[in-house]
Formats: C-alpha cells, structure tokens, sequence
C-alpha cells in the first residue's frame, strides 16, 4: 500500500499532522495503536501553541478557548491554579490565578470517588471563596455504584449524557445562590453537545474539573480529531502498530505494521509521533533507553542511575529522553539524518508539553506540504 | 483488690510497633496487665514490614543453627493454628542445581529431620511437575513445610487483638527520653507526631522492643546493647510465578529465596553491615539489583523476563549473643534482657535479635520476664487462641462461612482481613482495582485500624501495593482520609509523601513497563491532578 504521508502514532501530533495535511491535499495514513495521552488529558494544552491549531479543530468541531500565545489559569482537581494557554470548552479559564467567583457549588454524583472533591473545597476557601460539596444522585446511578468498578468517569457519562435534563434538574436542587458550579468531567464523551446543553439549563457558570483516568474529554476529541481526519480522506489503522522498518541510504524504504504483515506500507514521506515510553515511542531495558521501530538516535543519560531524580515531583531525567533530529526535524540515526522521516510531538527529546507537540507538528506539516 | 491506675499508668510500657511489640503487648495484654504500645512512626515500618514473608519450616537453619530450627518449625505450626488468615500454606522446595553440590541434600534432610521438620526427598521431575516455574536443570529438590506470612496483617491483628485485652496503642508517638530515678526506670516521656503534644507515661517496668532501633533506646536508658545492623535488600515481582516457595539446597546465601505472597512473588536477599546511623533511609544499590536478579532466575528462570514492581531493604537487628560489644559471636537467636540482672538498671527489659518467624516465642519471652518482675504468675495462651480475623478458620473456610456467594472483591477483602471481613460494609466503589480493596474496606481501616496516613492504609489493606504502585488509589484514598480526618491540606501533602516513597521502591528498577507506569503517574499526578 501507497501513501504520500504515513504518521506513525495517532495521538495529539499524529491526528493534527494528518489532519492538516489531509486538509491540503495530501494522502495521509495513520497507525495508531490505541490508547495514546489524550485519553488522560488535563483538558488543556499548555506551552506556547501554534496560532493554526485553533481553526483547524475548530472546523473538525473542537472549541479551543484561550490565547495561544499567552497565559490563562485553570483550576486542578487538587484545588490549585495552573497556567495553560488552550484548553477544551468543558474548561474554564481565568485571567488570573484566581477564581472568579463569590460562592461555589461542587457537584458529584455519589459514590463516584474519582474526583477530589475535599481537595478543590480546600483550594477555593484558600482563595477565600466560599464553597460547599453536595452529592447528586440519578436513578440510573445506581446500577453502576453496584458494580464497583464501573463507577468511573466514561461509564458515568455513558449513563448521564442522554438524561441532561435530569442532571440539570438535581443540580439546580442544590443551588443555593451560587454564582459558579463545579462538576467533574463525565459529560460530553462522544459530542460537546451535553456539556453545552448542561450550561444553557443551569443558571449558573459551570465549571467542568478533571477526574481521574480516562478523561472523558480527552476521549472526545480525540474522537472528533479521527472523524474530521477520516472524513477528509485519510486512512486511519486502528489498533495497528508499525513493528518493523527499512532504512537504507539514509531514507525510510517502508514499513511493517502487525495486522497488515504481509504488506509493506510505503510513502514519500514519514512523520514519526509515536509519543514516549506510554505509547512505546520510546522503550527501556536494564542498560539504555532506546526508540524501537527505527533504532534512532535517542538523547538521554547513558548510565541508568541518571535517569531519575530523587523528587518523583521535580523534572526526571527520563522524561525529557526522545530523538535527536536536524533543523528541519529529520531524525539522526547513527548521526546522519533519514531524509523523509520528521519527528514531531513528544517524541523528540526535551521539555514536553502539548504547545512544543503542536509547534513541532505544524512545523513538519509545513516542511512537507509546502 | 484491684489496683487503681491514674490515665498515664500501666503495668508495662512497651516500646516498638513492629511484630515482636505488637505481640509482647498482646501477650501482656493477654495475661491481664494494663499495656501501653508506643510506635515513633506505624506498625510493621522496620524490618518487620521489610522482608520475604516468609513462613520458616526452620529448614533454612537446620544444617547451621539446630536450635533456630527447632524454634521455627514450632512457631510455624503455632502460626498455622493461630494466624490462619495470614499465612498461605504453600510449602517449600530445597532445589539442588548442578553448580551445586547434591551431597549437601542427605546432610540438609537429616539435619531437619532431627530439628522436628518434615523433609521429603521428590524427583527433579516431580518438582518440575508440582511448580513448573521451577529452574527445569534442577537435579535434586527437597519438600518442607515452608509457607508465606503477610507480615502486616499478622502486626495488624495482634495490636487490635492487644487493644481488644485493653491495651493503649500509641502510633506515631515518638520515645524521647526514659524516666529514671537512681537505677529504677519509671516510665517514658513522649512526643506525638501528628498533634505535636509531649507526654509522661509511667509504669514499672518498660520493654524495649525497638528492633534495631532498640539500640538507641538501650542508650537512652544508659545501657548497651551490642547491635549489628545487617542490611537485607529484596525485589518485588509484579505476577505471582511460583506457588512454592523455592530455597536453594546449600549453605544459606545471597538472594537463594523466593517466596510468593498474595499476587506478586519476592526474591531476597543480600546481606550488607551497614552503620546504625543509615538505617533509617535504606536505598537499594545497583548491584543489589543485578544480583538478586542474576540470583533468582537460577531459582525460576522466568524472573528474567517478569516485570519487577518494587525494590526494597530492611535492617536484620542482629545482637552479640554473649553481651560482647565486639560482636564477634553474633546470633539471629532470641536475645531477652532483663538489665536489673545484666545492668543493674530496674524496671528495663530488651527483646531483641530473633526473626519474624519466632516473633510469638520473644513476645512469650519478654512477657514472662515482665510477669517476673511485676511478682505475678501467669500463664501465656498466646499459642492456642487465635487472632482476629483466623477464628473461623484460614481463607476457604472463612469465605465459605461468611458467603453463598462472595464477589471477588469481597473474596479479596476476606484474604486480608480474615473473619474481620464480616464486620465490613459493602462500599459503593473499588479504591484499588489492582489489589480490588473497596471504599468499604478502606473505611473500616480509616475507623477500627489507627490509620493516619495513606502509608498506614496501604500496610492494612494492600491499597497501592499492586501493579499500579498507587497511581491510581493513592488519589482516592487520599480523598477518603481528608474527610476521615477533616484537614485537605494534611490528606494532600500526605498524598505527595506517598508518591514518593512509591517512588523510591520504583527508581531502582524502573525500566520496561515499570518505567511506562512511572510516566504515566507523573501526567497523572502533575498534570491532570496538578500536584
């Protein structure tokens, strides 16, 4: 099989090369194995992010708030403020790291220990804010609080996204003239649409706060970004995964994925966004940290003591270990570039955020559809 | 008549929150004294909570150290009895490997045999039959009633089993001095490290159960114990390879035993001196890395290839047998100290030295010499009544008579807490999927177990111990423990002490998928939570 542009990785990078490039006109497969970062977003991106990004999931039905280039607060689960630039419409931004609100509401259905509700009334009454924890409970809760493990955020947004107005209903019971309400992110898997009715139907401001894994945002625009890509003509593997490639003279000559093996895929050019060690971008044994389908040249402390820093909260080495590549982000393998390779996303090696994935991404798109 | 006792009086203070103090309490407790249990930090945080597991026929000692076996395989049915609900009766095999010499085998069987341990000789292929995760070059194996012992439930059950006489239990309340008048000790003064209150406590006599740290509180007393603390580092497997423990069949060495316990399997250990001053902040080296893993797949070859979860080391509190100070003749034999006779200091007893296995027999011990000195004359029934939690029997018959139809995670919870599983409410979610502890269960721990960290919780009900390391439960329980509690910001930076010293048993084998989990709970905990 034949392409102009094969992405190997179908995360954030991935989906935003192959949508963009899709866009203008050029064939593009991804391989995407599964499960990728986006399905444990924070909801937002932080790190300075290409102006382009906001039209492009825009027309692929993804509202981006926020400035691109420059800073808003978002409020965490563990009840502090963080610095983003873009973030999902389930999120609200502030201008400053501070709440704007005189009196909050934090809502959880009950039963659902996923969301750190003592944590986020501990960080609104340090910003003076006062605030108050109440559970909800629909009737259609109650099947999966009974099953313990199922209690978690898609399952409850499986349950909830179609009974919005009941969600609404027992929301507004336990309004007590608060201007602002605090929700955990279990609305909205596969469309934004609940999340917006739930505000249209609640007269306060709504806040939607992460939970504890899978982000059932992160899921749906991850979803969005795959639809978009698809309906412009790009081929999406799913569950498949690149196991083996071919490089001579400096250039990629094809690769194997598992499910198609008995066919070699080939393209003009490759982008490889497979991520980190999460999304097996990037693996590890006893002795090295190593990128595993091109055996590319990988940034990272040789000796493994190196890799860690005592803090699991500071930087860890480990973290920031990716490939090494050129000016025109041409990965180096054996020191010499591949020349219809790029690397984007957190695949390359250094400080990685959501807007370093998205600049190096936009960079690449550009480097290849000129 | 009975005595009258003021609130800071007792017949006996203990001092130690591991296994051989949770049980000198219970014991005393058992035999009507008033108890007072002090713990600087939690239960089982030495070497009680820092080894294999293992439950010792005594086979291991039965070539070197007959007396040390004998008391094993004593203690060992003791505990079979008396602790059913800790103990998984998985037996032992002594493998001989061709490096190693076979005739040592009809030495080991006939030095067990005369120590009281049942030894039975079985065909390579038999053993390969009965544990196939066993080294397959095997050319000899000996079967012994070794089994596996969950040492924090066993420290759990014998302080509530120890409150449930009547004894005080003090947890995170720190010795600072010893109150003495002329040679008599009177009591000691404490510091507690949650409100940060100082107390007295009085009482006539005062054991020492510190463990290694028994050292510096000998001192502070004004007398000397001859410690030697011998440090024991051990690797944790994420899956449970074998059903049998396997030993090597030669004389005792590095890294020659694994032993499975619940869903993972341990390989341990090595044996480094270390000075008394590290012995709070053990680290696992490199090296100690490379050989208990080049070690163990000699023992069970898939280790090589199994995901290891955690790294971990405790301080073997080895004594000078005959009160010499330079250690020249060192025993992991019980070492009770009465130093009204050795020291002429009243009113101070030291038990010391021992092993997790004979924990009950040093508590019967101290707890004789205590009687002793306090003039009385009772008898120890710490041998035949069980511990809360083993009443009904081990696992099976438990569950069986507890359910028609247990769910699993209700058969999870009965395998940590025994009979106690019945007086746990059925929770509304699952805290740790790994290890399937329920919010039920994590509640009852908050309410009936002294639980005032996510550390404590996860020595009580497994809760982070599994796969994830606490990626995942960690922010939950700790959600449960700020409204326990009533203070966010003690449950989050609580929270974060955790992660770390998750992190610490993570770092030194964090490669494979040990470093994919890592990454995946720093995005976790960094990013989304925003810690």
């Amino acid at each position: 099989m034949k392409f102009q542009v094969i992405i190997i990785g179908g995360g954030l990078a991935g989906l935003t090369a192959g949508l963009s490039l899709q866009k203008k006109g050029v064939s593009c497969a991804i391989i995407s194995s599964g499960e990728n970062a986006l399905h444990f977003s924070s909801g937002s991106f932080s790190g300075d992010c290409p102006e382009e990004v906001v039209p492009l999931f825009a027309e692929a039905g993804v509202v981006l708030k926020g400035n691109p280039a420059k800073d808003s607060w978002r409020f965490t689960p563990s009840g502090s403020m963080q610095k983003v630039r873009l973030a999902f419409e389930d999120v609200t931004l502030y201008e400053e790291d501070k709440i704007k609100a005189s009196k909050v509401l934090i809502a959880n259905p009950e039963g659902f220990i996923d969301f750190p509700t003592a944590f986020i009334a501990d960080g609104l009454s340090q910003q003076g804010v006062s605030c108050k924890v109440k559970s909800f409970s629909l009737p259609c809760l109650k099947t999966l609080r009974e099953s313990p493990s199922e209690m978690r955020s898609v399952g409850i947004a499986k349950k909830l996204d179609c009974r919005i107005n009941e969600v609404a209903g027992a929301i507004h019971k336990l309004l007590d003239g608060e201007d602002l309400v605090v929700l955990p992110q279990v609305f909205g898997l596969t469309s934004p649409e609940p999340v917006r009715a739930l505000r249209d139907a609640v007269p306060a401001e709504i806040s939607f706060i992460g939970t504890m894994p899978p982000s059932v945002p992160g899921i749906r625009v991850q979803m969005q970004l795959k639809k978009a890509f698809e309906k412009a003509g790009g081929t999406f593997l799913m569950g498949d995964t690149a196991v083996s490639a071919e490089i001579s003279d400096g250039t990629v000559r094809f690769i194997r994925t598992r499910n198609l093996d008995s066919h070699i895929l080939t393209a003009d050019n490759y982008i490889l966004a497979s991520g980190t060690f999460f999304s097996k971008g990037l693996s590890s044994t006893m002795q090295k940290i190593y990128e595993p389908l091109f055996g590319l040249d990988v940034d990272c402390p040789t000796e493994r003591t190196q890799w860690y820093s005592e803090d699991v909260f500071a930087p860890q080495p480990y973290m920031a270990a990716g490939v090494v590549t050129d000016a025109d982000l041409h990965p180096l393998k054996d020191g010499q570039p591949v020349t219809n390779l790029f690397a984007a996303g957190s695949i390359l090696a250094g400080e990685k955020n959501a807007g370093m994935a998205l600049t190096s991404t936009f960079k690449v798109v550009k480097k290849i559809a000129l | 008549m009975p005595k009258s006792y003021k609130d800071n009086e007792f017949d006996v203070i203990v001092i130690g929150g591991g296994i051989t103090g949770a049980g000198t309490a219970r014991d005393c407790a058992m035999r009507g004294l008033k108890v007072l249990l002090i713990e600087r930090h939690d239960i089982a945080t030495g070497a009680s909570g820092r080894n294999h597991g293992l439950l010792h026929s005594g086979a291991r000692y039965a070539v070197t150290d007959r007396e040390s076996a004998s008391e094993c395989i004593e203690e060992n049915m003791i505990l079979r009895r008396i602790a059913s609900h800790c103990v998984d009766e998985t037996d032992g095999f002594f493998i001989t490997l061709p490096e190693d010499d076979l005739e040592y085998q009809a030495k080991f069987v006939e030095s067990c045999t005369a120590a009281g341990i049942r030894a039975e000789i079985i065909d390579p292929e038999e053993a390969r039959r009965l544990e196939p995760s066993v080294n397959p070059d095997l050319i000899g194996a000996v079967r012994v009633p070794d089994g596996s012992v969950d040492p924090f439930r066993l420290c759990a059950a014998n302080m509530l089993d120890a409150k449930l006489h009547g004894a005080k239990v003090l947890v995170h309340t720190e010795v600072t001095e010893i109150i003495k008048e002329g040679d008599t000790v009177l009591g000691v003064r404490t510091v507690d490290h949650v409100s940060g209150g100082a107390q007295e406590w009085y009482a006539p006599v005062t054991v020492n159960a510190g463990g290694i740290w028994g050292h510096g509180i000998a001192e502070m007393a004004g007398v000397q114990v001859g410690m030697f603390p011998a440090k024991g580092a051990l690797l944790i497997f994420a899956h449970r390879v074998n059903n049998i423990v396997i030993n090597r069949c030669r004389k005792p060495a590095n890294a020659d035993i694994l032993v499975p316990g619940d869903t993972v399997c341990i390989i341990g250990t090595t044996s480094t001196r270390v000075p008394y001053e590290e012995c709070d902040n053990m680290k696992v080296t490199p090296e100690e890395v490379d050989l208990l893993l080049t070690e163990g797949a000699k023992l069970a070859p898939s280790l090589a290839t199994t995901r290891i979860l955690r790294a971990y080391a405790g301080v073997r509190p080895l004594v000078s047998a005959d009160n010499d100070p330079t250690g020249r003749n060192i025993s992991r034999g019980i070492v009770c100290l009465d130093h009204e006779e050795r020291d002429g200091l009243k009113g101070f007893v030291t038990i010391t030295g021992g092993k997790l296995m004979t924990y009950r027999l040093m508590a019967e011990k101290a707890a004789d010499v205590v009687c002793r000195k306090l003039g009385l004359e009772r008898a120890c029934q710490t041998a035949v009544t069980p511990l809360p939690g083993s009443e009904l029997g081990g696992f099976r018959e438990t569950v069986k008579k507890l359910w028609t139809m247990p769910t699993t995670y209700q058969k999870a919870t009965t395998s940590r807490a025994g009979a106690s599983a019945r007086n746990i409410e059925k929770g509304v979610g699952l805290v740790c999927e790994c290890e399937e502890v329920s919010s039920g269960e994590v509640d009852y721990a908050i309410r009936n177990l002294d639980v005032h960290s996510l550390t404590d919780l996860r020595r009580r009900t497994r809760v982070g111990m599994g796969t994830c390391q606490g990626e995942l439960c960690a922010c939950r329980a700790a959600g449960m423990l700020a409204a326990a509690h009533g203070c966010a910001e003690r449950a989050r930076d609580d929270m974060r002490e955790f992660m770390n010293e998750r992190w610490k048993g993570n770092r030194p084998i964090a490669w494979g998928d040990t470093l994919r989990e890592c990454e995946f709970t720093n995005w976790i905990y960094n990013h989304v939570l925003g810690l």
